[in-house]
């Protein structure tokens, strides 16, 4: 029996709604372990069809123990199942693709452009859900405004942004990215990188640190959940919310509000200062990031907010690890300097040391990459099952568990993934993967 | 080098508008040792191009020297142009002599001489370290001694950045303004993935060409962008269309009019579609062609043959040392200087106010 369909539970007792229903096949269930393509559906013809999700799937397997079970034989070709429509949106000129990530204000999808197939990202913004964040709005509309004038390699980039009145939603689409440096550091050995990695990145991030003070922009929430990595290594400083554009005719760099990641914060910010030096912040946050990176702990600690900002307004960092070595210890220790005006700048930063030479891989090092999303380390573009929809829109919707069976029975014994897609899949039954190359008689399927 | 100077140059025809508008190519003569060039004229301020690309495109051709690559002469600002010198290449781009004259694609043999030439130029490329990314019949370019040059440097990438080589690259190439580049991309390219692309990947496209040049129209020409994208993912191949490839006409003649028109407009006709299809269905391309083709545009990078390793293909042992290119696209007339245009000139110094009608595609 193939693996996938050992879930088939026909119980009626083990279902939320099922009363009396000893005698009803309605109730089967079967759920495809491993399977984003199909779904179980009722069959139609059945009556009081159970709709469940995987959760509940699971939910039922946890309580079959206790459940009195009750195997009614079931033939195959009544056990229908219905291909799980990866319907094609559009949203402009862009097609969804799957979701890479949730944040506060909404989620995070993959987009593809269908003229120029550019890989995009969306972060898609809910008027209602923005409502409800204190400066939500106003946040949101100052980083449209300070991205639009940005432009460097180590930027994030603001491709385009879409306003769905109706929706009340606002899409703005931005270069894609493989990985947060955050997820990466917390799937890695001792949650921190080799310190060859960690320097590679720290140089993008003074890059891209000197390009905004030098456009009079001050990040304020530089951490490593804020730093992006393209499909070639490019870190990309992103999430511009609290960030400030400072007065273009002051000789200062004078800030008033501070609202970035306690961690992270200064220890002026911590005390409440009234006004305070904006790109210092960033060099402290930076000197946190790095000291993350390198160590995999923080130079503060604290069990909730309020002890946390209290160490870092009253005590001095831990010291970093004696293994970091001299230089990078010095390093830190100075960017972390409590007086915002012994702090270096960025310039200073460059001629450090540390930062001058490139540290080798130690033995046993090795690089660590974006984490990988499920069965597909390659980060292949989601996009392309929707198209897949679109262009070869599967003539056959329905489809019973003896088709599949006999489906499997000749060539591929699994259904296809994106990654697999991209290998040429071919003895694919239900998708209608071939039904277009009549049109296309200057084509040769592998 | 020759002069960066204006007033050594005689305009004499133009001979494309490209870039959408954002540049104009003459031929001209260089007054000093009366040699014929073309003068690529691009109105930087009004021009949707990158002045970063234009750049690129200087850079790297000062930096290689090959004889199936378009040297680049001189470059200089004159008002508010750049100008870019190159040799004439009379024939024009083979996507000109496609679209004028030979809408069903050029004989065999022209294909090989062409073809062996476009594999000399890449394979010099790849020992350098870079990447086409944009070979295609526009950027292959004929000179009036039948020699074939590789263009479109401002696309190309070097596989050495900031010092350090890479294995794999993984960004698009910078966009054209129509994308039309897309279809000659080989899928690695589109999928933006971590597993990148190299040079194997402008062997795809050299694939692609095979068709284009054979064929006479591009594949996937006439489909959506992103309908061509999942096909090449899924790993569909173009093909070399003759009567061992070409289907039993059993499409309707609306249908087959969509596929095989050709950007010029030529087959737009019912009757032209026919001839096309007659022609298709009749001949016989040989079997080392279609090998070659086949071997290109292997889904697989790994399963793609070098440059090197395809100059040794069977398919151009067919070419004699006689062979002279020219003679073979007999039908293709070479650009010439155009006394209209001339005394055009001498009346009206503004060149930039004239109207230039679209009509080939010289894409340097």
């Amino acid at each position: 029996m193939d693996p996938r369909m050992c879930r088939k539970i026909s119980s009626s007792e083990s279902l939320p709604d099922g009363d009396n229903v000893e005698y009803e096949i309605s109730n089967v269930i079967a759920a495809q372990e491993s399977d984003d393509n199909f779904m179980l559906d009722g069959s139609p013809e059945l009556h009081s069809v159970t709709w469940l999700d995987d959760e509940q799937i699971e939910d039922l397997d946890l309580n079959l123990e206790q459940t009195n079970l009750c195997f009614h034989r079931v033939d195959s070709a009544d056990i229908i199942y219905r291909s799980r429509k990866k319907k094609c949106k559009m949203v402009g000129k862009y097609v969804m693709g799957d979701v890479l990530g949730e944040g506060s204000y909404g989620k995070v999808k993959e987009m593809l452009d269908s003229q120029s197939l550019c890989r995009r990202a969306v972060k898609i913004l809910k008027k209602r859900k923005l409502r409800r964040i204190p400066n939500g709005e106003q946040n949101v509309q100052r980083e449209i405004q300070l991205l639009r004038i940005l432009r460097h390699k180590n930027v994030i980039e603001l491709v385009d942004v879409i306003y769905n009145d109706e929706k009340q939603k606002m899409y703005l689409v931005m270069e894609f990215c493989v990985g947060v440096l955050q997820d990466m550091l917390e799937s890695s050995p001792g949650k921190k990188f080799p310190q060859r990695q960690a320097h590679d990145y720290f140089l993008q991030l003074l890059d891209g640190l000197d390009y905004l003070h030098g456009q009079g922009v001050v990040h304020k929430d530089i951490k490593p959940g804020n730093l992006l990595l393209t499909l070639d290594q490019t870190l990309k400083i992103t999430d511009f919310g609290v960030a400030e554009a400072l007065d273009m005719f002051s000789q200062e760099d004078i800030c008033y509000t501070g609202q970035g990641s306690p961690a992270f914060q200064p220890p002026e910010i911590a005390n409440g200062a009234e006004q305070f030096s904006g790109t210092k912040v960033d060099i402290w946050s930076s000197g946190v990031t790095l000291y993350n990176m390198t160590t995999g702990r923080y130079p503060f600690e604290g069990d909730n907010v309020y002890r946390l900002l209290e160490a870092i307004s009253r005590g001095p960092p831990a010291p970093p690890p004696a293994s970091v070595g001299p230089a990078l210890s010095a390093l830190l220790v100075h960017m972390l300097n409590r007086d915002p005006t012994l702090r270096p700048t960025v310039h200073e930063i460059r001629r450090h040391a540390w930062v001058q030479a490139t540290p080798p891989f130690e033995p046993g090092e090795k690089l660590v990459n974006p984490r990988s999303r499920r069965s597909d380390e390659l980060h292949t573009s989601t996009v392309i099952p929707y198209l897949v929809e679109r262009h070869y829109a599967s003539a056959q919707e329905y489809f019973t568990e003896r088709d599949l069976r006999q489906g499997l029975g000749d060539g591929g014994s699994r259904t296809m993934s994106t990654a697999e897609l991209s290998d040429g899949g071919s003895g694919q039954h239900k998708r209608r993967w071939h039904s277009s190359c009549g049109r296309l008689p200057s084509c040769r399927l592998t | 080098m020759l002069s960066p100077d204006i007033n050594d140059y005689q305009l004499t025809s133009i001979i494309t508008e490209c870039s959408d508008g954002g540049a104009v190519v003459y031929s001209a003569l260089y007054k000093p040792n009366n040699t014929k060039v073309a003068i690529k004229r691009y109105f930087v301020d009004r021009g949707k191009e990158k002045a970063t690309l234009i750049q690129q495109d200087v850079l790297t051709r000062k930096e290689l020297h090959h004889a199936n690559i378009l040297p680049y002469l001189a470059s200089f600002v004159h008002g508010r142009e750049l100008y870019v010198v190159s040799p004439l290449m009379s024939f024009g781009s083979c996507r000109d002599i496609l679209d004028r004259y030979f809408p069903e694609g050029i004989s065999e043999l022209a294909c090989a001489i062409v073809l062996r030439d476009v594999l000399q130029a890449l394979q010099y490329l790849h020992k350098q370290l870079y990447i086409h990314r944009s070979v295609r019949a526009s950027h292959v370019l004929i000179g009036a001694n039948g020699v074939a040059r590789l263009s479109g440097l401002r696309t190309a990438a070097s596989m050495m950045v900031r010092g350090q080589r890479q294995r794999k690259l993984h960004l698009l190439p910078p966009p054209d303004h129509d994308n039309a580049n897309l279809m000659w991309l080989s899928p690695e390219v589109l999928e933006q993935n971590l597993k990148g692309y190299d040079e194997r990947s402008d062997i795809y496209s050299f694939g692609v060409l095979c068709c284009e040049l054979a064929n006479g129209a591009v594949p996937f020409a006439e489909v959506p962008t992103t309908l061509m994208f999942t096909e090449k993912v899924k790993g569909s191949r173009p093909q070399l269309l003759d009567c061992s490839t070409f289907p039993e006409p059993c499409l309707e003649d609306n249908e087959m009019k969509s596929m095989y028109n050709t950007d010029s407009g030529v087959g737009d006709s019912a009757d032209a579609v026919s001839r096309l299809r007659q022609v298709y269905a009749t001949r016989k391309l040989s079997e080392t062609f279609h090998q070659l083709t086949d071997v290109t545009l292997q889904r697989d990078p790994e399963k793609r043959h070098s440059a090197s390793q395809l100059l040794n293909h069977a398919f151009f042992k067919q070419i004699r040392r006689a062979d002279f290119l020219p003679g073979l696209i007999g039908r293709a007339k070479p650009i010439k200087p155009d006394p209209d245009y001339m005394t055009a000139l001498s009346i009206q110094e503004q060149l930039s106010e004239m109207v230039i009608e679209k009509s080939t595609e010289w894409d340097f």
